[in-house]
């Protein structure tokens, strides 16, 4: 079976075709990450403003390799047990006690507790076994047989302690579990973390990875993803729009409008049969593009003149 | 090519990116990966692996850029040329040339005066290059090296050796002899001026942080009140730094919570002792402990010098700390959090003291209104900062508020601008504070700042 270093990218313009046709469209920079982190079996730490496309980079590239999907979203408080195994607890219990019977008829005979003791010995751990191990995500990708694209998202949210840990997977690509030893990946997962820079990241852990900043797109680029991702919308209106939200993205905003928002509105504009941008459609669905009462209010006086712009440069 | 990339990694670092040897092994992999054809993607590689950080990543950029601009040397009859018209200039000067009957022509050994003459100016380049790096011109330091290094340079490109030459030549009669000795003093001097020029853009490279560290090292030592607001900027950027490290050690502290999931595993090991009857339980959950901060700064006239600095730093920490109250007062009570919230540093600081700065304080009516509004609030885990002169202008000071304040709060610290010997003379109040304070210090220089936060942290997560 072909794992997923064997998947051959040989350079960077073939990193971006593949995006492409999977209707992920990039700039060189981003491509240029991924084809060195795929060579080199480095992780990536892509930073970037919300809606950029950072968790879709990670979900891309896994079917571009044709990998799974391997994702571990971080909170505060996640820890060892929910990132990479537990112990089923319950069921080590329901065992001991339905296996009671078997222990007395394994111990018959035996005398003393040291003979007792010998004779459980003899026998492997079997309650400590991967049998009864719950595994969690990071587990898993490191059992992988074909390797994944294992994504940490939003590690910035997650603990200080979490991230030391991380160190070890990332660096190695291994994990110590005191009663099973060392897992070592099979396949060394391609991994992709993300951050919203909510906390400064430590320096041990940026420094094992490769950084890269999605910032928003600009015009040509909005408009060639937008032209993937909504095929249906007519020139005129994917030029008004991205001219739209590009003057948008000049404002002083609370939460400047992203990719995911422009295509978000092109399918509403697209579902309510627009032809064209006019103020009154715009002041409607604004709330598709701004999140905050404060940023509707701060952006409704600007619309009409954006509207206006954007339909020159339409052309219309 | 090892070696280029090696110095290209020493202009990053004195850009101020911090490049460990690691992160330069994986930049030259990546490097070797993709190869040199392409100058932006080379440039993207080497920006991921070296920057960590936006910032960074903006600052690896543009010193690709600077380094591996093609130093050729720039054309002789435009560099002749003083300004304006190149092409007329270096027409004419053609023209001279073709006139004369005695057109200078070299036709001895001499490697340096040959390339002069033919104006090769890419062999120019590498010579000056390769000399360049036998003089180890990537670890100058300060502007005054400046001219030492283009000496060696020059000298090694065999200047004296270029010297002697055109010596030889204007000795004779022979015109055409002259004449050639004297394209070649032209062509030295303006040899001279490249490798200077050079010189100077290597120092902009490989000298940034010694200008800078310095400036940085003697802004930590200046007293607050005396910098000038054109280092705003980088005073801003040095308390960002240390109020972020602060910071960190400050969000660390964690406790276990007595409730929430049954840690298992842990709660039946414990209880082996008991026979294991789950006496001792343990939970999973644990919660980060977040201790409060309230700071009071006082913008009245007698510290307006240093209110700038403690509102720069207030907003720095407002910046890092997730629970921190910012109040300034000169008579009365206001919070700034929205101001600082929704401003640049800059403009909230400006807009904080149009709005509430200069005037008389009046510790006193901060007092009462900080026992209207806040008071209920401040609680075990309170620390409470107030930074301020003590001056009241001879009015009620009404320290029992801060008495009652001192009984609630984790800790009350008083920073005085003033150095001690100025407390309690005048209309300074400090003695009717001081009883009330936890700790009172001086504090008027980034460094005094920093060591006392560190303290004041430190002891706000060690209990």
């Amino acid at each position: 079976m072909k794992d997923l270093y064997q998947e051959t990218l040989s350079s960077v313009a073939e990193v971006q075709r593949h995006f492409e046709r999977h209707h992920y469209i990039c700039d060189e920079r981003i491509a240029t990450c991924v084809f060195i982190a795929h060579n080199l079996q480095k992780p990536v730490l892509v930073e970037g403003p919300a809606g950029v496309g950072k968790t879709e980079l990670a979900k891309t590239t896994a079917q571009l390799l044709d990998v799974p999907l391997v994702r571990l979203q971080c909170y505060e408080g996640l820890d060892e047990a929910k990132a990479l195994y537990e112990w089923k607890y319950a069921k080590q219990l329901l065992y001991t006690q339905l296996l009671k019977d078997k222990l007395g008829e394994l111990l018959e005979g035996t005398r003393g507790l040291r003979e007792s003791m010998a004779k459980i010995h003899a026998h492997e751990d079997l309650f400590y076994s991967e049998d009864f191990l719950e595994p969690r995500p990071l587990y898993r990708a490191l059992h992988e047989p074909r390797g994944c694209v294992l994504l940490i998202d939003e590690i910035d949210k997650s603990d200080q302690e979490f991230e030391a840990f991380l160190l070890e997977v990332l660096s190695d690509f291994q994990v110590s579990i005191p009663e099973l030893g060392t897992i070592v990946a099979r396949v060394k997962p391609l991994v992709f973390l993300t951050s919203n820079n909510s906390r400064e990241l430590g320096d041990a852990l940026k420094r094992r990875c490769l950084h890269l900043h999605i910032p928003y797109p600009d015009a040509a680029l909005e408009s060639r993803i937008l032209s993937h991702r909504v095929p249906e919308l007519s020139d005129r209106l994917r030029t008004e729009v991205v001219t739209f939200v590009q003057q948008l993205r000049e404002l002083d905003l609370k939460k400047v409008p992203s990719i995911s928002e422009t295509i978000d509105w092109a399918r509403t504009l697209l579902l309510l049969h627009a032809a064209d941008l006019d103020a009154g459609l715009v002041k409607m669905t604004l709330n598709i593009l701004l999140k905050f009462e404060t940023d509707i209010e701060a952006a409704g006086e600007h619309v009409r003149g954006f509207v206006e712009k954007a339909r020159q440069r339409a052309g219309a | 090519m090892q070696q280029t990339l090696e110095n290209f990694y020493k202009a990053v670092r004195a850009a101020g990116v911090a490049v460990a040897p690691a992160n330069s092994i994986e930049a030259s992999r990546a490097v070797a990966l993709v190869g040199y054809r392409e100058r932006g993607i080379l440039k993207h590689a080497l920006s991921m692996n070296l920057a960590k950080s936006h910032a960074d990543q903006l600052l690896v950029e543009e010193c690709f850029e600077q380094f591996f601009r093609f130093d050729a040397f720039r054309d002789g009859a435009r560099d002749s040329a003083p300004q304006g018209g190149d092409d007329p200039a270096a027409s004419a000067e053609a023209g001279d040339k073709k006139t004369s009957t005695a057109e200078p022509r070299y036709e001895g050994e001499l490697p340096l005066a040959k390339m002069l003459m033919a104006g090769d100016r890419t062999a120019l380049a590498v010579a000056m290059q390769q000399a360049a790096r036998d003089a180890g011109l990537t670890d100058i330091w300060f502007f005054t090296q400046k001219s030492l290094y283009t000496q060696q340079i020059l000298q090694r490109m065999g200047l004296r050796e270029l010297q002697d030459e055109i010596r030889a030549l204007g000795e004779g009669s022979c015109p055409t002899r002259i004449a050639t000795a004297g394209a070649l003093r032209t062509a030295k001097d303006r040899l001279y001026e490249e490798v200077r020029d050079f010189v100077e853009r290597q120092l902009g490279m490989f000298g940034k942080t010694a200008v800078q560290s310095l400036r940085e090292r003697h802004l930590q030592k200046t007293r607050l009140s005396n910098i000038d607001l054109r280092d705003f900027r980088i005073m801003h950027e040095l308390v960002r730094k240390m109020a972020r490290r602060l910071s960190a050690l400050y969000s660390r502290k964690r406790k276990r919570a007595d409730r929430g999931q049954l840690d298992f595993a842990r709660t039946l090991r414990r209880n082996v002792a008991h026979d294991g009857v789950l006496f001792e339980t343990h939970w999973k959950t644990r919660f980060v402990d977040k201790p409060r901060v309230l700071v009071l700064c006082d913008v009245s006239g007698s510290v307006q010098a240093y209110a700038r600095f403690l509102l720069l730093f207030l907003h720095s920490l407002n910046d890092v700390l997730k629970r921190i109250d910012s109040y300034v007062f000169t008579g009365s009570l206001a919070s700034v959090n929205d101001i600082f919230d929704s401003y640049p540093v800059a403009e909230a600081i400006d807009k904080i003291m149009a709005e509430h700065g200069f005037g008389g304080s009046d510790y006193g009516g901060m007092l009462l209104d900080l026992e209207r509004d806040c008071l209920r609030g401040i609680d075990h885990r309170t620390t409470v900062l107030i930074l301020g002169d003590a001056r009241n202008n001879n009015l009620d000071p009404r320290s029992h508020i801060l008495q009652q304040v001192h009984q609630r709060a984790k800790r009350v610290i008083w920073l005085n601008p003033e150095p001690e010997s100025f407390w309690n003379t005048g209309d300074s109040v400090m003695r009717n504070y001081r009883p009330y304070c936890h700790l009172t210090k001086t504090c008027n220089t980034l460094d005094h700042l920093e060591r006392l936060l560190d303290d004041l942290l430190r002891a706000a997560t060690a209990a």
